[in-house]
């Protein structure tokens, strides 16, 4: 049996969000939380764990962003978390730099 | 217990559908082909006929193959590689360009890569040196689909991340009854019942080996394309040289001395100190650097026997005049996170560290992959063929199916075929090798399709791309033993187990497959027989 339709979004707008969201916006969110823990635990050892634990945290989002009923909404605690990472980044590089 | 809304299933079960037919027959190739890879090398000696009895890196004599490579050409100031990617009689060789130019080097020169036979010294070319083993082991990451930069690993990385979503989307959604579903099949039920409960039951099976196969795979295809450019940039501020570094990538570099060594240097001895040095030591590769310079090393890299230790990689650098070790990486203590992680993502995806039984489970769930693949290509079209339906997106949808169904099940008889055809008919090691292995398979592949799209019956497909793909897989076997004199019986009594291991494969393989298909029956009564499964059932 196919998925029953009144579940599913159909608005144009809010496909386009949920799916841009899941995808760019989790992807932003990957990479700002490991950024972000790179500056103060070992880099080299994160950037590695990135390169496959990444994947499935970032699969993990895109199926929240399919869940959560509004796409824009989505996109707004996506951007937000990924600013409070970068702020995270930002004072990691000042305390502790690469060498 | 987790309560799941009906709309949180609804949505999850939909974009498992939607991501599950869109990578379907791409993951489908990708399955297929990689199954075949656990047994690359053994394909490789099958098809060259050249056994493997012999061929560590310690058993090899070095000198003479340096020897051999002076002939015609300067080695002077060049690093030199010996690498054993697979087992097999020929050893690949990599010589980077000359570091210096001297009087008599003068002139383009550039680095050069090459397979060397370990026995008779003979050269190959990337392409001269091809083999059906290499086809299958880069298709499975669609490395020919590469015709623009890297589109081929892009597209098998893609494909592998939404295999990933649609694994994990696939397991909640059968969560609540992921127990009890384990345990049902209805053989005698609709259609629609019996690719459902397959699907599910050999989801739930290979689960574990699905879920380390999507994440092993991205890792390994598009891991560095996709999440290294914002690493590069914020992190390293694009300095390439040392994040590589950082992640152990990084090549050695050794100023020239710009004076030649005085003297004879025994290569070999390098290997015989690592052996002795470490016992359970497996080593790779040999790496020369500044050949014949007053400052060459040389490196001998390697890891633990896999029955020993599951990861860990060592390295000896030696002073290649005085012979002292300079450094070194112990490959069995403390191994590094990196080191660790790395060995343990691609010892899981290449399923080489427990031996051919291993191999030969790995290669089951791989197929066994491939049917819950296609079984859920049919749900979805099973579902949909329905009265309600509109006309137009039922046409579709039955199209879909028969082009779906002839592009996946056509690769069993394409394979065959291809094993055949090369063993009887491609006997020049030189370049057209590759192109004749790429013709062969490609255009096989491509009547199979076209044959069993034109047909439009997805019963007659099924049936008899097996039928067709056995017939001539048991030829397999008895084409290797009239061209090759190494029948069955032959390379049993030689001990020539990868030869035999393949013509084992093909003759078990294909009365297997034989004795399934030709039961194989048309079920007319079975309830609700789906339009799409047969185009007689429409004009009945």
């Amino acid at each position: 049996m196919p998925a029953n339709k009144k579940y599913l979004t159909k608005s144009f707008s809010q496909r386009f969000a949920k799916i841009s969201a899941g995808i760019l916006g989790g992807y932003m969110v990957t990479m700002s939380l490991h950024l972000a823990l790179a500056y103060w635990l070992n880099h080299a050892n994160v950037i590695m764990t990135l390169r496959f634990v990444g994947f499935i945290i970032w699969v993990a989002l895109l199926i929240i962003a399919f869940l959560v009923k509004n796409g824009w909404k989505t996109w707004g605690i996506y951007l937000a978390i990924t600013f409070v990472f970068a702020l995270i980044m930002y004072v990691g590089k000042i305390y502790h730099p690469i060498p | 217990m987790m309560k799941m809304s009906n709309r949180v299933f609804n949505i999850l079960f939909h974009t498992h559908t939607i991501s599950g037919i869109v990578i379907s027959a791409v993951l489908y190739v990708i399955f297929f082909a990689g199954s075949f890879s656990f047994f690359r090398d053994e394909i490789i000696s099958w098809e060259r006929n050249e056994p493997v009895l012999e061929s560590n890196l310690p058993d090899l004599d070095l000198n003479a193959m340096l020897d051999t490579l002076q002939q015609g050409q300067d080695l002077y100031g060049r690093d030199i590689t010996f690498s054993k990617y697979l087992e097999g009689q020929r050893i690949a060789v990599n010589l980077s360009a000359p570091k210096a130019t001297t009087g008599e080097q003068k002139g383009r020169k550039r680095g050069s890569y090459y397979y060397m036979n370990i026995d008779d010294f003979k050269t190959y070319t990337y392409a001269s040196n091809y083999s059906i083993g290499e086809f299958l082991y880069r298709l499975h990451f669609l490395a020919q689909l590469n015709l623009y930069g890297r589109s081929g690993y892009l597209i098998a990385g893609i494909v592998s991340f939404f295999f990933l979503f649609a694994v994990i989307t696939g397991v909640i959604v059968h969560w609540k009854k992921i127990i009890s579903s384990f345990y049902v099949f209805r053989p005698k039920a609709s259609w629609k019942n019996i690719w459902t409960d397959a699907h599910t039951a050999l989801g739930i099976l290979g689960l574990p080996y699905q879920f380390v196969y999507a994440v092993t795979g991205v890792f390994l295809i598009i891991s560095t394309t996709v999440m290294s450019p914002p690493v590069l940039s914020f992190l390293y501020e694009g300095d390439t040289q040392k994040m590589y570094d950082d992640l152990g990538l990084g090549n050695k570099e050794f100023p020239m001395a710009m004076a030649k060594l005085e003297g004879e240097v025994d290569f070999n001895r390098f290997v015989e100190t690592t052996q002795s040095y470490w016992s359970d030591f497996y080593i790779k590769s040999v790496k020369i650097y500044n050949y014949g310079d007053a400052n060459m090393h040389v490196a001998v890299e390697g890891h633990p026997e896999y029955s020993r230790d599951f990861i860990g990689e060592g390295e000896l650098v030696f002073n290649g005049k005085s012979g002292e070790i300079i450094h070194e990486k112990n490959p069995f203590e403390n191994t590094s996170y990196i080191d660790g992680a790395t060995g343990v993502l691609y010892r899981l995806h290449f399923g080489d560290f427990g031996g051919t039984g291993l191999r030969v489970v790995y290669f089951i769930l791989g197929i066994a992959s491939c049917f819950v693949i296609l079984s859920g290509v049919l749900i979805w079209l099973v579902a949909r063929d329905k009265k309600n339906v509109e006309e137009r997106k039922r046409k579709f949808n039955r199209w879909l199916g028969w082009v779906y169904l002839a592009i996946c099940l056509s690769m069993f008889p394409a394979t065959a075929f291809t094993f055949l055809a090369v063993k009887l008919f491609v006997h020049e090691f030189d370049a057209s090798r590759m192109t004749s292995i790429y013709q062969i398979f490609f255009y096989a592949w491509l009547f199979f399709i076209v044959l069993f799209t034109a047909k439009r019956d997805n019963f007659f497909t099924n049936k008899y791309s097996l039928i067709i793909g056995a017939v001539l897989g048991v030829l397999v076997p008895v084409a290797n033993g009239i061209i090759s004199g190494n029948w069955i019986w032959v390379t049993y009594s030689r001990g020539y187990n990868d030869i035999l291991l393949i013509d084992i494969f093909w003759l078990i393989g294909s009365l297997l497959t034989f004795s399934i298909a030709i039961t194989l029956k048309r079920d007319e009564k079975r309830k609700a027989a789906p339009r799409a499964m047969s185009r007689k059932a429409k004009v009945a």
